[in-house]
């Protein structure tokens, strides 16, 4: 079967990159969430893990950004477009993911609602940790306590919001029958032409109008 | 048991900063290196290695003929309703048997938030790139795991080294009987705003103060409260927090079971 280019390399290792670099973030911050988990903390060693890994979550996309500037800015642009046909996203969603007609879904751009969605959530919730996390990791001690404590509260709830949506990204992502090759698409870079038609069919069609 | 305090009692006090001293011999805190700013009073502020620390402050003026050297003692206040224990992820920071707030380095994570939410800003911790494996400091009156002058029957250090009685150590009721009645003596000798700091406030502190004049006077807070972002975050947020990863995380489940049961089906036939 044919197939259908979704992902470049350099897209794909950037994705998996801020995933390990994500988990060590969340895991060693869930320490300080959970209080049944927090022994993990003790000595200040997930402190340590949490700002290394800081450092690479921040570092790769814009090295990312340095080097495509123009793909990076292309993927911004579509996060944040977002018109009627969303709606009839939204309106098929619960049915088509509950495992309902598929031809009820009307056809999805390069990435549907849903995963435009997911991509504000990583945009926004990314701003709000950097900025946060840079003021509490370089200002502790030269801002007042108020403005301290407001950098926690955001940071946390960044971590509640972010968090739960990336719940549903895997789920949806790894675990969901009905997007089959979202995982090969994230890890070859590859859809088959199928799967592409019948997920992406706006895009399909513009693709191949291209061709 | 019944809860224990440090009474205070500035009338009493030369500041001659023998519990200061004290303090770090016993905590095993070093010296620091500090310059002359032209007063008695040094180190210049808390540290991670500085516990406790007498403040010096001039009041009212030559010309007025009222003019008072008065002195403080600046260390932690042992919250029955303390922030920093509320706040801290890791259990660190605990109330002690005896009502004191106790911190316990093994567990401390270094993330600092107790030096944030702290209403009498006490606590202390490094700060700075270079500083890798960082604890949170405090005085803990004498109960550090490990250096446990109470557990052993030994009164606090500074109490144990104050040449004048300014501190003592004993019942919390019975310090605050006490110092009750030293304040009215305070009262009728000409001093009309004497009082008692700490015995309601934040949930009653473990270390009382009593003062011939305001508290403004002596550089203390008047309304130390709980900050409501604490309040806010452990109680309202992080609890919204579980709720919405435990009703996403079923829900997810069960739609993942509904849909492949149902795609499968589909498949099969």
């Amino acid at each position: 079967m044919q197939d259908v280019e979704r992902f470049r390399k350099r897209a794909i290792f950037q994705h998996w990159w801020i995933v390990a670099c994500s988990l060590l973030l969340g895991l060693t911050g869930l320490f300080l969430f959970l209080s049944w988990v927090s022994p993990a903390a003790w000595w200040g060693w997930s402190r340590l893990v949490h700002r290394i890994a800081a450092v690479g979550f921040v570092g790769i996309p814009v090295i990312y950004f340095i080097l495509n500037p123009k793909s990076t800015l292309e993927w911004l642009k579509e996060a944040f477009t977002w018109n009627k046909e969303d709606l009839g996203w939204l309106q098929a969603a619960p049915s088509y993911y509950f495992g309902g007609p598929e031809e009820d879904m009307p056809p999805q751009d390069r990435s549907n609602t849903g995963q435009k969605l997911w991509m504000l959530v990583v945009v926004i919730t990314s701003v709000v940790f950097v900025i946060t996390g840079f003021i509490m990791w370089f200002f502790q001690g030269s801002i007042p306590q108020g403005a301290y404590q407001a950098m926690v509260l955001l940071h946390d709830i960044a971590f509640i919001a972010g968090g739960t949506m990336l719940l549903v990204h895997i789920a949806l992502a790894a675990f969901h029958p009905r997007m089959s090759e979202a995982m090969r698409s994230m890890t070859t870079g590859k859809a088959t032409v199928d799967y592409v038609k019948t997920h992406h069919g706006k895009w399909y069609e513009r693709i191949a109008a291209e061709k | 048991m019944a809860d224990k305090a440090i009474l205070y009692d500035a009338t009493k006090c030369t500041a001659c900063r023998g519990c200061q001293v004290a303090c770090k011999s016993w905590n095993e805190l070093p010296a620091e290196t500090t310059t002359n700013r032209g007063t008695y009073e040094n180190p210049p502020d808390l540290s991670p290695d500085t516990w406790l620390k007498m403040e010096f402050r001039e009041v009212g003026s030559i010309a007025n003929e009222d003019m008072r050297w008065l002195f403080t003692r600046r260390a932690c206040m042992h919250c029955a309703d303390a922030a920093c224990v509320k706040v801290c992820p890791t259990g660190a920071l605990y109330y002690n048997s005896l009502g004191f707030v106790s911190l316990d380095k093994g567990k401390c994570t270094g993330c600092g938030y107790c030096v944030e939410f702290c209403p009498f800003e006490i606590p202390r911790i490094d700060t700075g790139i270079g500083q890798v494996l960082v604890r949170a400091a405090k005085c803990t009156a004498c109960t550090t795991p490990g250096l446990d002058r109470i557990d052993n029957g030994y009164e606090p250090a500074c109490v144990k080294t104050c040449p004048t009685g300014a501190l003592k150590y004993g019942d919390r009721y019975e310090l605050i009987t006490a110092a009750k009645a030293k304040v009215e003596e305070l009262k009728a000798d000409g001093h009309p705003d004497a009082n008692l700091y700490g015995e309601n406030l934040v949930g009653g502190t473990h270390v009382l103060y009593i003062l011939d004049d305001k508290p403004e006077l002596y550089g203390l807070i008047t309304d130390p409260k709980v900050p409501a972002t604490a309040t806010a975050w452990q109680d309202v947020i992080k609890p919204l927090g579980y709720a919405a990863a435990g009703v996403v995380g079923l829900g997810l489940l069960l739609n993942i079971m509904v849909a492949r049961a149902r795609i499968i089906s589909k498949e099969e036939k």
